[in-house]
């Protein structure tokens, strides 16, 4: 009986195993000084082209519209060199751009975070809640009169409190995955019913306005926004920095990770408290254009061919689709602009259920 | 190096394990045993730190082990839980990975001591070639090792396993334990185990450890603590215990419950070995290696009658 297993313990050893080969695969380790991290190779090659991508689409959006200006007096005017242009590009397209960049980056950033605590890729700020809190408090806001300086501030403390309502709802059990998840559905469906209300008793005129900021619009909106959801993302930066590391334990079971020494408990609180914190930033000021929280990791994720969504890749793919999103929204149907928040939806919908197809063929 | 000191534990209102005192020893292969509900997964939990005690402490060399920074633990004991969940799409060598853990952080995530580590980790376990796997992919029997596999690669002198047998066939079972006895006589590592197998536990354990609701009715070695009296007190079965044909490990043998069980053809002989090996205190390890097959049914049907309740 102890035969076979002899066989093979020789045979390992006759294989010759050398000492230090073992790589993890697809992965490769930067160095600088002290600091050493595991970088997917693919996660790199992935990053470039969204990169290269974000810069043409940014440079069209930047381009398309009326006037038209050609891509190189673009390029001249954002160098700096000075084009009857500047003004169109720089003050006028330029903030808008930059601000569909930099919240994109921020739903995708939120998205991964939030997915990766639920485990559950359609989770994201408009299933645990946050989205419908900063919509009851934008729509109570701008249905009784404040000034609309208001609007914004009053939207992030709602998304603050229903997060921290989701949050200690679930956190009772450790935020297990599930509960996470019910505890916010649950939540985002009281506040939705709370926000037809308030709608629906508001004045008609009101009532759209509210209507249109919870679907979400870069329209009108430019650096003020942008500083706000970049300043709240540099900030954080240090945290994002762990979040990339921490998330690749997220898969494992809490009795597994408590093994190997970690403590999931505190650490699934600090992803997924870290994650609601940008998207109630980033709803607070661009609306609900959350769509892009729930595609741009999944999307991300398959590109990467990763067991969880990237976060760098993520991020990259939420600014290249919300970048997208307001340049078609913009001219599709000029002078008329349709929400970003509809067209995110519309095109990240579809590629999706491309990637989902693709996936289930290779599989099979 | 792991005791308990008046240990209480449970989940939720219900106490499973109520001021218990045990001496795990140091570079041996222990296994526990116990009927279903009887507290040994919990135990195993507690001792690991996945469940905190109610009351009372797990000592890691002495000290407390809820105290120790848990990082600390992970690099001095590492465990298996029963059944964990398999990440989607993970890869072998990156799950095994995971278990170099306790020595990385966020800006130093991979060193040379983490492949060598992880290296060693496969070979050891046999899975070195299937590194480029994910881990869900694989069968039952290979998953397991790769579990082991990443609790090795945690470089801990004391492991700790539930159930690393379930839900695997007999040759597989075989292969598991037989790498954890390894680990305890090469590697002079402390293995600690949940064994559903009484007679599994009785071929590997050094020491054993016998519960029963909650408390230990016995601890020692197999060969000195398994008979049929203990048996019976926690398992509430009747047995013959005779000698391992091939380890001589004692050999639990349920007793005949229904005479239609029993072979005809070998109930019928003389009834002179039947009355020795019935009687549990004959039935020692340094005898001969067993009787013949028909020798033990004829053992299994005499014990029948005597015993009926």
């Amino acid at each position: 009986m102890t035969a076979p297993s002899r066989e093979r313990t020789s045979a390992v050893e006759s294989r010759g195993v050398t000492p230090g080969i073992v790589r993890l695969p697809g992965r490769s380790l930067l160095r600088i000084g002290s600091l050493s991290v595991q970088i997917r190779r693919r996660s790199v090659l992935v990053a470039a082209v969204l990169l290269v991508l974000l810069a043409v689409a940014s440079v069209l959006s930047l381009s398309l519209g009326t006037p038209y200006v050609a891509a190189g007096d673009v390029l001249r005017s954002l160098s700096g060199a000075g084009t009857p242009y500047d003004l169109v590009v720089l003050d006028l397209r330029l903030p808008r751009v930059v601000l569909a960049a930099v919240a994109g980056a921020a739903f995708g950033v939120a998205g991964t975070l939030i997915q990766s605590v639920a485990r559950n890729p359609l989770a994201s700020p408009d299933v645990i809640g946050v989205t419908q809190g900063a919509g009851l408090a934008a729509t109570v806001a701008l249905t009784s009169g404040a000034a609309a300086v208001v609007v914004g501030p009053a939207a992030l403390a709602g998304g603050l409190v229903a997060a921290a309502l989701v949050l200690a709802l679930g956190a009772r059990h450790g935020l297990a995955a599930q509960r996470f998840v019910l505890a916010g559905v649950a939540v985002a469906f009281a506040l939705k019913a709370l926000t037809e209300i308030v709608m629906l008793t508001a004045e008609a005129i009101d009532g759209q306005r509210a209507q249109i900021w919870l679907i979400g619009t870069l329209a009108g909106k430019g650096w003020t926004e942008a500083a706000w959801i970049g300043g709240t993302l540099l900030l954080l930066l240090p945290v994002l920095a762990w979040a990339g590391w921490a998330l690749n334990s997220s898969a494992l079971d809490d009795d597994t990770a408590r093994g190997i020494g970690l403590r999931p408990v505190s650490r699934r609180i600090a992803l997924a408290g870290t994650g609601v914190l940008v998207a109630a930033m980033v709803t607070a000021q661009v609306g609900a254009v959350d769509f892009v929280a729930l595609v741009a990791p999944q999307v991300a994720r398959r590109l990467v061919r990763a067991e969880r969504p990237p976060l760098v890749c993520a991020a990259l793919m939420g600014a290249l689709l919300l970048v997208l999103a307001d340049l078609v929204g913009r001219r599709l149907f000029a002078p008329t602009q349709l929400p970003a928040g509809v067209l995110t939806a519309a095109i990240g919908g579809p590629y999706l259920m491309y990637l989902l197809l693709r996936g289930r063929r290779r599989s099979s | 190096m792991l005791s308990t000191r008046d240990l209480v534990a449970g989940y939720d209102e219900r106490t499973v394990l109520d001021g218990l005192d045990l001496e795990l020893p140091a570079d041996a292969f222990t296994v526990i045993v116990g009927p279903n509900a009887c507290g040994k997964s919990t135990l195993l939990r507690t001792l690991a730190r996945l469940l905190v005690p109610r009351r009372g402490a797990v000592l890691l060399d002495g000290k407390a082990i809820q105290e120790l920074p848990t990082r600390e633990v992970a690099r001095r004991l590492a465990v298996l839980p029963q059944s964990p969940l398999v990440p989607e799409g993970v890869t072998v060598a990156d799950l095994v990975g995971r278990g170099r853990q306790p020595y990385q952080r966020w800006w130093r995530q991979w060193s040379e001591e983490d492949s060598s580590a992880v290296d060693r980790a496969m070979a050891l376990a046999d899975v070195a070639g299937l590194a480029d796997r994910p881990v869900d992919t694989l069968s039952g029997g290979q998953r397991q090792r790769v579990w082991i596999a990443m609790t090795l690669a945690q470089d801990t002198e004391a492991l700790l396993l539930d159930e690393p047998t379930t839900f695997l066939d007999l040759a597989h079972q075989v292969e598991v334990l037989d790498l954890l006895h390894r680990l305890r006589v090469e590697r002079g590592r402390t293995v600690v185990a949940v064994l559903h197998d009484l007679n599994q536990a009785a071929r590997y354990a050094d020491h054993l450890v016998a519960m029963r609701a909650g408390a230990v009715v016995a601890a020692g070695p197999p060969r000195e603590i398994l008979t049929a009296d203990l048996v019976r007190e926690v398992f509430g079965l009747d047995c013959v215990v005779v000698p391992c044909p091939v380890t001589g490990a004692p050999l639990v043998v349920p007793a005949l419950t229904s005479p239609t069980l029993a072979d005809p053809a070998a109930r019928t002989p003389e009834p002179a070995p039947a009355g020795a090996a019935a009687a549990p205190e004959a039935s020692s390890p340094t005898g001969s290696t067993g009787g013949t097959p028909a020798g033990g049914a004829t053992a299994l049907a005499g014990s029948y009658p005597s015993e009926g309740h």
